[in-house]
């Protein structure tokens, strides 16, 4: 039994024109026993950027508040917002202060970026649990489903994709994908980041 | 041996006094007038500048970050506005300790600090300098602007020995006798913060060593509550807005060559 499998769930990212999409799963179980349908586990850093942290429950809240603590810091003694790419670097130092005793989360972020012209920049990244970045230019998953995942999303995943379509792709791809997992799965939610809004879509999946 | 009870912040004198925390407060007494005002539904604190001049780069300060000058009004967290009044470089010190112990605050219990405990943490720090020191105390006056459910607005002021204590208005720096005078006069109990706020630009222009008010020897800022979300808003207001709300107040000095052309 791997701690890593413990509760389940899943969460995937991906890069549209303009654009980013992370959605996670809603289960939180124990072992194969599902305990919630309603499972948060990914949480909005800043306007731009969310972060999903799957992998064992109660690191997801301990971590996060850990995160919430340093991006305010952040906020407050730079006076403007975090960039992605910082966070990510926070996520992966945070991770690697506990390199011999880690969180078992796998964290997956996106957000977009200011680029100096004034218009944005899709970032997504991934890490391990001690905090390896991992930058994609198309792709990350994460969580119990992630092999499925990944497969979902090199036969699904184009370039430039439109907000509207990248939510139909990263849905069908989660959506199957955490069919595919026993310990993902019991519905979905999606978040969809562009320059103006971002959009918050819960979605129904399979009970079984 | 005049200076034998000067020189340790840890030792009585006969009379039973502490110097080092006396010259403290006497330093702070020559600092830029720090001056608060709690009003029914929020809080006013407005401060003097002291660092000023045409050669000095403000360019930071006209836009981006939250507002302010950063030379004397501190957001220090969501709910508390901070007004600190002396040495500078203490100050800056205090206000990443007052950062942090309420963003602690917020790991532990997921809510934010109450101003009051705020105000506690902060007087700890202080105080354990008074008694285990060796070096010196913090020369820094504050004045706390918060927010919490359990009291609502709230204005504390601490000063360097660890004292604290709660104020409808308050005054911290040069001139706060003057200051404070005349707040007792003109404070009304249940004050509104449209009026708090000509009370508190009033006072500041009565007691500024300077005849002309403006936003380079002003920082002002009011925390109220969000009408829709019911949180605490802190504003910090930029130099063009500070020039705006004086204009808006008749405060606005008065440009000579212009009265003098009309002349």
């Amino acid at each position: 039994m791997s701690i890593m499998e413990l509760n389940g769930g899943s969460v995937i990212a991906m890069v549209g024109k303009d654009c980013v999409a992370i959605a996670s799963d809603l289960r939180l179980g124990n072992q194969a026993l599902g305990l919630s349908s309603n499972f948060q586990r990914i949480f909005p850093v800043t306007d731009r950027i969310y972060v999903g942290l799957p992998g064992l429950g109660t690191d997801v809240h301990t971590l996060w508040e850990k995160f919430r603590f340093r991006v305010n810091m952040y906020t407050i003694k730079e006076e403007r917002e975090i960039e992605p790419e910082t966070f990510a670097h926070l996520v992966s130092s945070t991770l690697y202060e506990h390199r011999f005793g880690p969180y078992f989360i796998e964290p997956v972020i996106a957000g977009l970026a200011k680029t100096p012209s004034g218009g944005v920049k899709p970032f997504i990244a991934a890490t391990d649990l001690i905090g390896c970045l991992n930058f994609a230019k198309d792709f990350v998953v994460a969580g119990t489903a992630s092999s499925k995942l990944f497969g979902m999303a090199e036969g699904l995943w184009e370039p430039d994709l439109e907000p509207e379509d990248l939510f139909e792709t990263i849905s069908q791809a989660l959506m199957n994908a955490v069919d595919r997992d026993a310990y993902s799965g019991w519905g979905c939610v999606v978040h969809v980041i562009t320059k103006d809004k971002i959009v918050t879509r819960t979605l129904k999946g399979r009970m079984d | 041996m005049a200076r034998r009870y000067d020189s340790r912040t840890t030792i009585f004198s006969p009379e039973g006094r502490l110097y080092q925390i006396e010259y403290a407060m006497e330093a702070i007494s020559h600092a830029g007038t720090v001056l608060g005002v709690l009003a029914k539904d929020g809080v006013v604190l407005a401060a003097e500048k002291k660092v000023t001049g045409k050669l000095l780069d403000l360019s930071s300060t006209k836009e981006g970050g939250y507002g302010g000058s950063g030379e004397k009004i501190y957001l220090l967290n969501d709910n508390v506005i901070g007004g600190v009044a002396g040495l500078t470089a203490d100050a800056n010190s205090l206000v990443n300790y007052a950062r942090t112990a309420a963003q602690r605050h917020l790991l532990t219990y997921n809510e934010d600090i109450p101003v009051e405990l705020l105000a506690q943490r902060l007087c700890n720090l202080k105080q354990g300098y008074t008694q285990f020191g060796g070096l010196r105390p913090f020369g820094v006056s504050l004045l706390y602007a918060g927010y919490d459910p359990h009291y609502q607005f709230q204005l504390y002021h601490s000063d360097p020995s660890g004292n604290y204590s709660g104020w409808k208005a308050t005054c911290i720096g040069a001139n706060n006798g003057t200051a404070q005078s005349l707040l007792k006069q003109e404070y009304k109990d249940d004050i509104e913060v449209k009026d708090a706020i000509g009370l508190v630009l009033r006072t500041m222009s009565k007691t500024m060593d300077s005849t002309t008010l403006g936003s380079e020897k002003l920082e002002f800022a009011v925390l109220t509550l969000d009408e829709t979300t019911k949180r605490p808003k802190a504003k910090i207001y930029k130099p063009s807005e500070i020039d705006a709300l004086l204009a808006s107040e008749g405060l606005m000095k008065k440009d000579e060559d212009t009265e003098m052309k009309a002349a």
